[in-house]
C-alpha cells in the first residue's frame, strides 16, 4: 500500500504467536500475525470473542511477551528486551487506555495524569503546560481537583486518556475504551479521541467489540482464530459508510451480535 | 461437600494466608504458659530469692499479659474477620445460611484455636526450662532448677485461652448475623477518601494536638509534687490525646499541606506513600495511636528495668561507699583485719574521725542529728571528694534529685547552728551533693569538714549530751571476688545490732530484685512489642491486598518493580517510624523523669534497650515489604 511506505512505521509486527499454557496442553491463541502501523494512523481491532484481540493488543504493548515473532516500535526491536527495559519502554514510548479506566484511587485526576512523566526530568512549568494543553482538549480542566469516585464514567475514561497521552507516546493502546460507557459518553469520547489524533497526529491502536467505536478509526483489522481475517480502510469515506463497510466484513465473519448507529 | 470437608479446605488456604496470625497466637499461648509456669512454680522463684513480695509482681504482671493479649486477639480477629468478609458473604451468596456459616466459622476456629492451645503448651513447656535459666542468669543464682511440667499452669493457660477464642467466637458471629451481604463485599473497599481539611480548623486542632504533648513533656519535666497521681494522670492524659489528635489531624494536615504545595505533580514515590497514607488516617488514627501508647509505655518499662539492672553496682555503691564499716568498734574491727590477713585478700582499711550532734539545716528545720566526717581522711581513701574551705561544709544528701523536695526550700549557702554546752558553733553549708560520704547505713546526716574543724569542735564540747564522738573503721576489698568470702568473715565477726549492710551483700539483693524486674519487664516487652508489630503488620498486609490494583496498573504504565518498591518502603518507612518515633520520644521523657530517682547515668543503658527495640521492631517492617514485594511482583 503506497500510502503506508510514504510515512514512517511506527509499529511493525513479524509473524507474532503466542501460545498459553504448558507443555501436552498448549493453546494457540495467535498464529503468526503480521502488522504495520505507520505515524497518525488510527486503528481498530475487532473480531468474536475469544479470537485473541485482547492478545494481540497486550503482546504489542510489551505487557506480555509473544512466544516467537519480532515486534519493532519505531526502529527498536522489543521482541528481545528484558523485563526492566520493557517497562522502562512501556513508560516512555506507550501510551493505554483500559476498559476500566485503571485510575488511582488515591490520586486526584490531576496527580493521576501527570503519573507518567513523574519520573522524566520534565520542569514543573513544562509538566503543568503539558497538562493544561491536554486538560483543554479532553475538558476535564474543571475537575482536575477531584478525585476519580467524585467524577462520572467519560470524565474517568478521558482522564484515562489524557494519562495516555500526556508524555507524547509514539503509540496509544486501548482496550474496549468505551466498554463501560454509555452511547453518549463514548461517542463523546471517541469525537475526542479522534480529534486529537488527527491534531497531534497521534498513532493510536484500540480494540473495540462495537462497530460504531471503530468507525472512527482510519482502519479496521479483523481477527478471526488468532490470525488476521482481513481488512477495511475508510480512506475519504464518511463515517456512516464505512461503518456499514465494517458491518458488511463482520456479517461474514459472524459472531458478535451488532449495534445500530 | 459435607460442612466437614469445606472447614478442612477453608482451613488449610487459611494457615498459608494467615499464618502469622497463628504464630501470633500460639507465641502468646507459650508466653502465657511459661509465665503461669513461673507464678504457680513459685518453690523455684521464692526459694531462691526468699522473698514473697515477688510473687505479687508475678501476678500483677500476668494480669497485664492477660490484658494485652485479649487486647491483641480481639484485634487481630477483627482486622482477620474484615479479610475474609468477601469469603463469609460468598458462602451466604451460595445458599449458606447464616447458621451454617456460622458453625462453619466456628467449627474452623475451635480447631485452630485448640491446635494453636496445644502447640502453645507444648512449645512452652519446652523452653519454660530456657527461660528459668535465663532468670536464674539475671539474678545472680548458679545452682541448676528442675523445672516439672505444671498442671496448673497448662490448666489456667487452657481456661485463660478457651475465653479468648470463646471471645473472638462472639465477634465471629456478629460478623456473620449483624452485617449485610453488601457490606461484606464492600468492606474490603479502601477507607475513607481523603477530604479536603477545612484549614483553619485543622490547623488549630493539630497545635492543640503538639501543645498537648508538649505539655506533657514539661509536666513530667517538672519535680513530683504532692499530688503525685493527678500529676501522672494529666501527665498521660494530656500526651495520649495529643498523641491521638497527632495522628488523627496533624500529620493529616502536613500531608495535605505537602501534597498541595506539589501542584499535582507528586511524583511515584509520594503517590505510592502519602496518597495511600491520607487515604486511610482517619481509619487509623485509632490503631496508629494505641500502637504508638503501647510502644512508648514498653520502651520506658524496658528501658527503666534495664536501666536499674545495669546500674545495680553503681547505685549500692552510691549507698554504700565502703564495703564495710564499724562504728565505734574498734575490736570487731581488729579481729576482722586479722580474718582478712589470714585469708590473704588485698584490703584497705582507714579510721574516718567523726562527730554527730544535734543541730538545723535553715531556719525553719528542727533540730535533727547531723554526722560531721572529715574531708582529707575520706580523699585519703582515695575518694572523689573536695575538702571545704574553713567554717565552710558539704552536705552529702544521698537523696535522688526528684526525692529531694526538702532541698527545693533550702538556698545555698546555708549556716548550720550547733548549739551545745554554751558553745555556738557555725558552719556554711556550700553545696549539697547527691551521693552518701559514708555507708547510708550510718545515722545522721552526713556533712563534710574540713579535719580541722572536727578538731576544733572536739575540743570545744566535750561532754555533751548532744554530741558524740565517732569512730568509724573503713574497709575495701580490692577483688570483687573476694568480697563475698569477706562478707561471710564480716557476718561471723559482727554480732548481732552492730552488724551494719556491707556492699557485697547489699549489692547481691539488689541484683536479685532488679535481675527479677528485668525479666519480667522484658517478657511483657516482648509480648508487647510482638503485639504491635503484629498488628501493624496484619494492617499493612491487608493494605497490600487492597493496593495490588494499584500496582497492576502502575506495572502496566511502565513503573518497574524497582521503583514501585521505593515507593512502598517510603510509605512503610512513614507508616512503622512514624508511631515507633513518637513512642521513642514519649518513652525518652519518661525515663528523663525517672532518671531523677536514679543516682547513675542512665544514658547508655537505656540507649542499649531502646535500640535493641527498634532492631526487633524493623524486623515486622521487612517482613512486610517482602509480603509488598510478592504483591508487587506478581502484579503484572
Ligand atoms: N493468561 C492466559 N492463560 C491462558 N489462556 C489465555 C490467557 N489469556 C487469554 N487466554 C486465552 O486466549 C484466548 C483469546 O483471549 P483474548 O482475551 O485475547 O480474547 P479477546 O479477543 O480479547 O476476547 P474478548 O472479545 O472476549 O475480550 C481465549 O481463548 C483465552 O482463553
Ligand atoms: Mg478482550
Amino acid at each position: 500500500m503506497n500510502q503506508n511506505t510514504m510515512q514512517k512505521t511506527v509499529l511493525h509486527a513479524q509473524q507474532v504467536r503466542k501460545s498459553f499454557g504448558v507443555r501436552g496442553n498448549v493453546q494457540q491463541v495467535l498464529r503468526g500475525i503480521d502488522l504495520r502501523v505507520v505515524e497518525g494512523e488510527f486503528v481498530g481491532i475487532m473480531g468474536p470473542s475469544g479470537s485473541g484481540k485482547s492478545t494481540l493488543l497486550n503482546v504489542l504493548a510489551t505487557i506480555d511477551k509473544a512466544t516467537e515473532g519480532k515486534i519493532f516500535v519505531g526502529d527498536m526491536d522489543i521482541s528481545n528486551m528484558k523485563n526492566a527495559e520493557l517497562s522502562d519502554f512501556r513508560r516512555k514510548k506507550l501510551g493505554f487506555i483500559f476498559q476500566d479506566y485503571n485510575l488511582l484511587d488515591t490520586l486526584t485526576v490531576k496527580e493521576n495524569i501527570l503519573l507518567p512523566i513523574s519520573l522524566g526530568k520534565m520542569k514543573k512549568a513544562a509538566a503543568e503546560a503539558e497538562f493544561q494543553a491536554i486538560a483543554a482538549d479532553l475538558g476535564i480542566g474543571e475537575i482536575a481537583h477531584k478525585y476519580p469516585h467524585e467524577i462520572s464514567g467519560g470524565q474517568r475514561q478521558r482522564t484515562s486518556a489524557a494519562r495516555a497521552l500526556i508524555h507524547r507516546p509514539s503509540i496509544v493502546y486501548a482496550d474496549e475504551p468505551t466498554g463501560a460507557l454509555d452511547s453518549k459518553a463514548a461517542s463523546a469520547l471517541l469525537g475526542m479521541i479522534e480529534e486529537l489524533n488527527r491534531q497531534r497526529n497521534i498513532t493510536i491502536m484500540m480494540v473495540t467489540h462495537d462497530p460504531v467505536a471503530s468507525s472512527y478509526c482510519s482502519r479496521v483489522v479483523f481477527l478471526k482464530d488468532g490470525m488476521l481475517y482481513s481488512e477495511v480502510y475508510r480512506g475519504s469515506k464518511t463515517r456512516q459508510a464505512f461503518f456499514k463497510d465494517i458491518l458488511n466484513v463482520q456479517a461474514v465473519l459472524g459472531g458478535d451480535h451488532v449495534d445500530s448507529v | 461437600m459435607t460442612l466437614f470437608e469445606l472447614v478442612i479446605r477453608s482451613m488449610r488456604k487459611n494457615t498459608k494466608h494467615y499464618y502469622l496470625y497463628y504464630f501470633a497466637l500460639i507465641f502468646s499461648t507459650s508466653l502465657y504458659f511459661i509465665f503461669a509456669t513461673l507464678q504457680n512454680d513459685s518453690s523455684v522463684i521464692t526459694a531462691s530469692i526468699g522473698n514473697i513480695q515477688f510473687s505479687s509482681m508475678f501476678n500483677a504482671a500476668g494480669i497485664l499479659v492477660l490484658v494485652i493479649v485479649v487486647v491483641f486477639m480481639i484485634y487481630a480477629n477483627s482486622i482477620f474477620l474484615n479479610r475474609r468478609s468477601k469469603e463469609i458473604g460468598l458462602y451466604q451468596l451460595v445458599g449458606l445460611t447464616h447458621s451454617t456459616v456460622a458453625r462453619l466459622l466456628i467449627t474452623e476456629n475451635a480447631l485452630l484455636g485448640m491446635g494453636a492451645l496445644l502447640i502453645g503448651v507444648g512449645g512452652g513447656a519446652l523452653v519454660s526450662r530456657l527461660f528459668v535459666l535465663i532468670l536464674m542468669k539475671l539474678i545472680g543464682i548458679e545452682n541448676p532448677v528442675t523445672l516439672s511440667f505444671s498442671g496448673t499452669a497448662a490448666l489456667q493457660t487452657i481456661i485463660v485461652f478457651s475465653v479468648i477464642i470463646g471471645l473472638t467466637l462472639v465477634q465471629m458471629l456478629f460478623k456473620v448475623y449483624h452485617t449485610t451481604l453488601l457490606d461484606l463485599f464492600t468492606a474490603n473497599r479502601q477507607g475513607d477518601h481523603p477530604k479536603q481539611p477545612k484549614t483553619v480548623l485543622s490547623a488549630l486542632m493539630g497545635l492543640v494536638g503538639i501543645v498537648l504533648i508538649a505539655f506533657g513533656y514539661i509536666l513530667s519535666a517538672h519535680t513530683l509534687g504532692p499530688n503525685l497521681f493527678l500529676q501522672l494522670a494529666t501527665i498521660l492524659g494530656s500526651t495520649i490525646l495529643g498523641t491521638y489528635l497527632l495522628f488523627r489531624v496533624t500529620i493529616g494536615w502536613l500531608f495535605f499541606r505537602i501534597r498541595k504545595g506539589k501542584g499535582g505533580q507528586l511524583g511515584l514515590k509520594n503517590s505510592l506513600s502519602l496518597a495511600p497514607i491520607m487515604h486511610r488516617m482517619k481509619g487509623n488514627a485509632n490503631s496508629l495511636t494505641l500502637i504508638t501508647i503501647l510502644s512508648a509505655m514498653t520502651l520506658t518499662m524496658v528501658a527503666i528495668s534495664y536501666s536499674l539492672y545495669y546500674s545495680a553496682e553503681s547505685e549500692s555503691r552510691g549507698m554504700l561507699p565502703y564495703d564495710f564499716i564499724f562504728e565505734n568498734n574498734e575490736q570487731d574491727a581488729k579481729s576482722f583485719r586479722a580474718e582478712l590477713d589470714k585469708a590473704g585478700f588485698t584490703f584497705v582499711n582507714r579510721p574516718v574521725e567523726a562527730i554527730r550532734l544535734q543541730g538545723a539545716i535553715g531556719q525553719n528545720e528542727e533540730g535533727s542529728n547531723l554526722l560531721l566526717l572529715g574531708a582529707e581522711q575520706l580523699q585519703a581513701n582515695g575518694r572523689d571528694i573536695v575538702v571545704p574551705g574553713q567554717g565552710e561544709a558539704v552536705w552529702y544528701t544521698g537523696l535522688r534529685k526528684a526525692l529531694s523536695k526538702e532541698l527545693d526550700t533550702v538556698a545555698f549557702p546555708q549556716a548550720v547552728d550547733f548549739d551545745a554546752n554554751g558553745v555556738q558553733v557555725k558552719l556554711n553549708i556550700t553545696r549539697e551533693v547527691d551521693r552518701y560520704a559514708m555507708n547510708y547505713s550510718i545515722y545522721g546526716r552526713q556533712l563534710i569538714v574540713p579535719t580541722a574543724t572536727i578538731r576544733a569542735i572536739r575540743e570545744q564540747m566535750p561532754a555533751s549530751p548532744e554530741y558524740e564522738a565517732i569512730h568509724i573503721d573503713t574497709y575495701k576489698i580490692a577483688d570483687k571476688n573476694e568480697r563475698e568470702a569477706a562478707s561471710g568473715i564480716y557476718a561471723k565477726v559482727v554480732k548481732g545490732n552492730k552488724l551494719s549492710p556491707d556492699f557485697d551483700t547489699f549489692y547481691k539483693a539488689s541484683l536479685r530484685k532488679f535481675g527479677l524486674i528485668i525479666f519480667i519487664a522484658g517478657f511483657l516487652g516482648l509480648i508487647f512489642l510482638i503485639s504491635t508489630g503484629s498488628i501493624l503488620y496484619f494492617k499493612q498486609m491487608t493494605e497490600a491486598e487492597q493496593e495490588r490494583k494499584s500496582f497492576t496498573i502502575l506495572r502496566q504504565l511502565g513503573f518497574g518493580e524497582r521503583e514501585i518498591m521505593g515507593g512502598i518502603i517510603r510509605k512503610q518507612m512513614f507508616v512503622f517510624a512514624i508511631p515507633l518515633g513518637i513512642g521513642l520520644m514519649h518513652s525518652m521523657f519518661a525515663v528523663k523523669a525517672a532518671s531523677k530517682l536514679a543516682l547513675s547515668d542512665l544514658t547508655f543503658p537505656t540507649a542499649i534497650s531502646m535500640s535493641v527495640y527498634t532492631l526487633i521492631y524493623f524486623v515486622f517492617a521487612i517482613l512486610t515489604l517482602v509480603y509488598y514485594r510478592r504483591i508487587v511482583r506478581a502484579a503484572l
